[in-house]
């Protein structure tokens, strides 16, 4: 990316020094001098990202290039034109590697007994060169690899950027692309053949790989160009090797005149870029691309200053103050709880409990406000300097997550003196401080006051969609949700959610169709009912030992099962591996959700594994049995970041055939979460999260039961904490 | 049926502004996000407030040290009181100063060594201060910038810099004229150049106004002391 890379750099640059310099002018504040000092000086702006196409990949108009979007890019996109319609998810999860899906409609197709023809598939790119000097990068692509392929194909493309002149006199990038295509992308202008190629069937279950048809049949080239003339307008032309049999000879969707396509594209923001575009000789067209990268909010976060540490010995100037007789006085700890209590309510933080000793000190803390753990045990290092009695040296400090303790992060008070201003403070704080597994809470616990027993309700609204009907393949549920929660004692909760509905139309959805136990798919049904129990239940969590978690919960576990569920979990806090099993016996609630069952009941449950590999991803694998009695393996990767973000993909494998499963062959899916905080640049724990299957069906389901314990513990752990040691003085 | 679209309409209107939440558990994603649209709103109705003209006569009325920090690019500014005065391994006196609404500024013999409640804060910087002597930089150096960036973690910019005493000039400030030199810290890296200026008293030594770098996002920033 020799060319594109410095290019928009300097044009920035000269950008900020314009803009530096219509403030000096206007404002009479900044000298030139100064003002070439704000162009020259660091900045740590987005990479470069390239524009994409209408598959939501980097690409000219309708067929893609050789370019990759910077790692960990997250796109939507939506494309239209002559009644094919796409909405595209791409994820860069590797600087190599990107998968996408993509949800797509055609418009008056009329085959495969469908008038509008609605379907799903999943696209993957691998980088095999970067660019160079004199090489372009290149890049291998499956698209539509695993659904029933009806945008089969398959291709090479190679890309090279040049730096050419710009729109008035400014910089500007030329991008040629060239590549071969297989399958639907080999269609037209063919110039060789190789082995044969199945034909599409649009009425298959799909899902399977289709390995034999990769690379066979016709291969055909196709070129494009796409000439960036600023930093906002940019024009493409393109040669398509996609002739459309099927839109436009096996049925009448659109005329294709031509192979060439032409358009023009906007940079609205650096997230938004708008496209129109005149396609094969007869069509209008229109891209709308969003690109999110976790590693750049749209609003960094801000968060109030902290106190700053006051050192010892600025205020303990006598011997006696330095004694450690306070503790054994029950009136003076209820004072330091107090105080303690206040210190934290004042960061957003609840204190659980004290543990006071002479020299020693342990918080234990409820965090509900901050992402980072690394921060919260800052703020919670900096409160015990402010109101623990001066011969208090060793601070211990537990977050704790639904009564369990998640870690103990061991920092000396002198330390925290010491650093607070010094060079690279972070890094020399984390260096010496130790990590270790959270104790039970000893008997000479000091409990707040505020906390047990504790109520806590709700009154929330809430949306429940369901995707990708044929009929309508977006429908909605909306209402409120009202919820109450009791916790009599640490570890403790009875939890409940009453649930109605104002509006929707999930109810007039297509009914079950499924050979399996209908364990999920009669939505419809459980959908017939608006003022519902959604969960009622009581939960208890433990730690058994050092180093295990445990979980049990009995009561109306989802809006579809009640019955007993029971987990534990060994996870170290110094350990990337965590190891669990679950075991449920529940049985399936009514399609009223009050307290009534119907006669289907099942043992299902699992063993785990989880492993926190390199780069922020995530694998996790179980192996058990599901809901519809179906025994098998669910295989998960999630990258996830720092921020809360996650992205990641899963696919589950069982002994129930393609047959007896139905449309999709096997349950799979994507699934995102972005936090809120993110968004918003301000504190907060919730996210948007959203799960993609497919098709819903009844094979390799899971309970849904609230409160397992993983993802709570993993937070609170080693490698999460020192993920983010920057945050540790903020 | 539009009839029945109002009143969903005015149903679901009316449940977003019953939302809320009560008590120590997790507050609801839905209920945070009306919570916080309505504080927006609120926000952005509040009247202005006016600050009054900056005279010397106001500022005899303090009795206390205060300085003005202006963000340079918004022109952005607030007045900040020390918090904290001390002295740690390093060379110097680091003071803590701090607004109303919790942004701080912390600086080592008058040079910024960091900030917070800004967003992409200055988590640390070494700095040339000498012991002893007046403050602010002196001679040549490596300097080291922690920068908060990217997810959740920080980058540091490691940069060669050198001191020039640009010779006396006398400063103004609110209707006072110091007797000042001006230094220019000029410091290079990989990733660009900065400029810092100091303006410090030719007898005391103190630094009394000063332009430095905070950081990409912040970019440069202006300081004065308006009182002592």
């Amino acid at each position: 990316m020799t060319g594109s890379t410095t290019t928009p750099r300097q044009m920035r640059g000269r950008a900020k020094l314009r803009a530096a310099l219509v403030l000096a002018f206007t404002a009479g504040l900044t000298s030139i001098a100064q003002a070439q000092t704000v162009a020259e000086a660091p900045n740590f702006d987005r990479p470069a990202q390239p524009s994409l196409n209408f598959y939501g990949s980097p690409g000219i108009i309708d067929l893609p290039s050789g370019e990759h979007l910077p790692e960990g890019q997250f796109t939507t996109t939506y494309s239209y034109f002559g009644g094919t319609s796409r909405y595209n998810l791409t994820f860069q999860a590797l600087p190599w590697l990107s998968a996408s899906f993509r949800y797509n409609g055609i418009q008056n197709l009329n085959l495969f007994g469908f008038n509008t023809y609605y379907d799903r598939g999943f696209d993957v790119r691998f980088r095999l060169l970067r660019e160079r000097k004199y090489l372009p990068t290149l890049t291998l692509g499956l698209q539509d690899f695993a659904g029933t392929g009806i945008y089969a194909s398959e291709y090479l493309a190679a890309t090279k950027t040049f730096d050419t002149p710009g729109l008035g006199g400014g910089d500007g990038t030329l991008k040629v692309t060239a590549g071969l295509g297989w399958g639907r992308l080999g269609s037209n202008g063919a110039i060789g053949t190789i082995g044969t190629r199945g034909a599409f069937n649009g009425g298959d279950t799909g899902g399977e790989l289709s390995v034999d048809q990769w690379f066979r049949g016709d291969v055909a080239p196709f070129a494009g160009l796409e000439w960036e003339l600023d930093d906002r307008w940019g024009i493409k032309a393109e040669y398509s090797s996609d002739a459309y049999e099927l839109e436009t000879q096996q049925s009448n969707v659109f005329e294709r005149k031509s192979s060439l396509n032409f358009g023009v594209e906007y940079q609205q923001s650096p997230g938004l870029r708008l496209g129109a575009y005149y396609l094969y000789g007869s069509e209008i067209g229109v891209n709308a691309q969003i690109q999110l990268n976790p590693r750049h909010p749209t609003q960094p976060i801000r968060i109030p200053a902290p106190t700053p540490v006051v050192p010892r010995s600025q205020w303990a100037t006598e011997e006696a103050h330095w004694s450690p007789d306070w503790a054994a006085s029950e009136n003076k700890r209820g004072q330091i709880r107090d105080l303690m209590a206040d210190a934290l309510k004042a960061d957003g933080l609840t204190l659980e409990a004290v543990i006071l000793e002479g020299n020693v000190a342990e918080v234990r803390y409820r965090n509900n406000r901050y992402r980072s753990y690394t921060l919260t045990i800052g703020r919670v290092a900096r409160a015990m300097a402010r109101t623990l009695p001066p011969s208090v040296e060793t601070f211990r400090i537990v977050p704790v997550r639904r009564g369990l303790g998640l870690s103990t992060t061991v920092i000396r008070r002198s330390d925290l003196e010491a650093l607070e201003f010094a060079p690279e403070a972070a890094d020399a704080l984390v260096a010496v401080t130790g990590f270790q597994n959270a104790g039970p809470l000893p008997e000479g616990a000091d409990f707040s006051d505020e906390l047990y027993p504790a109520f806590a309700t709700s009154i929330s609204p809430y949306a429940a969609p369901a995707y990708f009907d044929p009929d309508q393949p977006f429908r909605l549920d909306v209402g409120l949700d009202f919820g109450a929660s009791y916790a009599p004692a640490p570890g403790w909760l009875v939890s409940g959610t009453i649930r109605h509905r104002l509006a929707g139309n999930v109810e007039d959805g297509r009914a079950s169709n499924s050979v399996l136990p209908r364990v999920r798919t009669n939505q419809v049904e459980y959908a017939q009912f608006d003022t519902t129990l959604e969960n009622l239940y009581v939960a208890r969590n433990w730690k058994p030992a050092s180093d295990l978690y445990a979980r049990a919960t009995v009561g109306l576990l989802e809006s579809n099962f009640g019955g007993v569920s029971g987990e534990v979990l060994w996870k170290p806090v110094n350990s990337r591996l965590a190891l669990g099993v679950e075991g449920n016996y529940v049985k399936q609630r009514d399609f009223d959700q009050r307290f009534s069952f119907q006669e289907y009941s099942v043992f299902t449950g699992h063993a785990s594994a989880y492993y926190e590999a390199p780069r922020g991803f995530l694998a996790q694998v179980d192996v058990g049995r599901y809901l519809a009695g179906d025994v098998g393996a669910t295989f998960s990767v999630d990258k996830t970041f720092n921020n809360g973000w996650s992205v990641g993909g899963f696919f589950t494998l069982t002994n129930v055939s393609a047959e007896e499963f139905g449309e999709g062959s096997f349950d799979k899916g994507i699934r995102f979460r972005i936090p809120l905080d993110w968004l918003w640049g301000k504190p907060s724990r919730n996210a948007f999260g959203l799960t993609v299957r497919p098709t819903q069906r009844d094979g390799g389901a899971r309970l849904s039961v609230p409160g397992r314990l993983y993802g709570q513990i993993r937070e609170g752990h080693r490698k999460s904490l020192v993920d983010q040691k920057a945050r540790i003085w903020e | 049926m539009i009839k029945q679209t109002r009143l969903m309409g005015a149903l679901v209107g009316l449940a977003l502004l019953a939302a809320c939440a009560k008590g120590p558990e997790r507050t609801p994603l839905e209920v945070e996000i009306f919570s916080t649209i309505r504080e927006q709103i609120a926000l952005r109705r509040a009247p202005k407030q006016e600050r009054p003209p900056l005279t010397r006569a106001l500022l005899d009325t303090l009795g206390s040290p205060y300085i003005e920090v202006t963000l340079e690019a918004n022109g952005i500014f607030a007045y900040l009181q020390p918090q904290l005065v001390r002295r740690d391994d390093g060379p110097g006196e680091v003071v803590h100063w701090v607004t109303e609404d919790q942004v701080s500024v912390t600086l080592r013999d008058g040079i910024l060594i960091a900030t917070r409640g800004l967003r992409g804060d200055l988590l640390s910087a070494s700095t040339l201060a000498q012991s002893g002597g007046p403050q602010g930089p002196e001679g040549r150096g490596a300097r080291l910038f922690d920068l908060r960036f990217g997810d959740h973690e920080s980058k540091t910019l490691e940069m060669a810099c050198t001191v020039a005493d640009l010779g006396a000039e006398p400063l103004e400030i609110v209707e006072i004229t110091y007797a000042t030199h001006h230094l220019q810290e000029t410091c290079e890296g990989a990733n660009g150049r900065i400029v810092n200026d100091f303006w410090v008293d030719s007898r005391t030594g103190r630094v009394w106004q000063s332009r430095q770098w905070a950081g990409p996002l912040n970019g440069y920033i202006r300081i004065r002391q308006l009182t002592l």
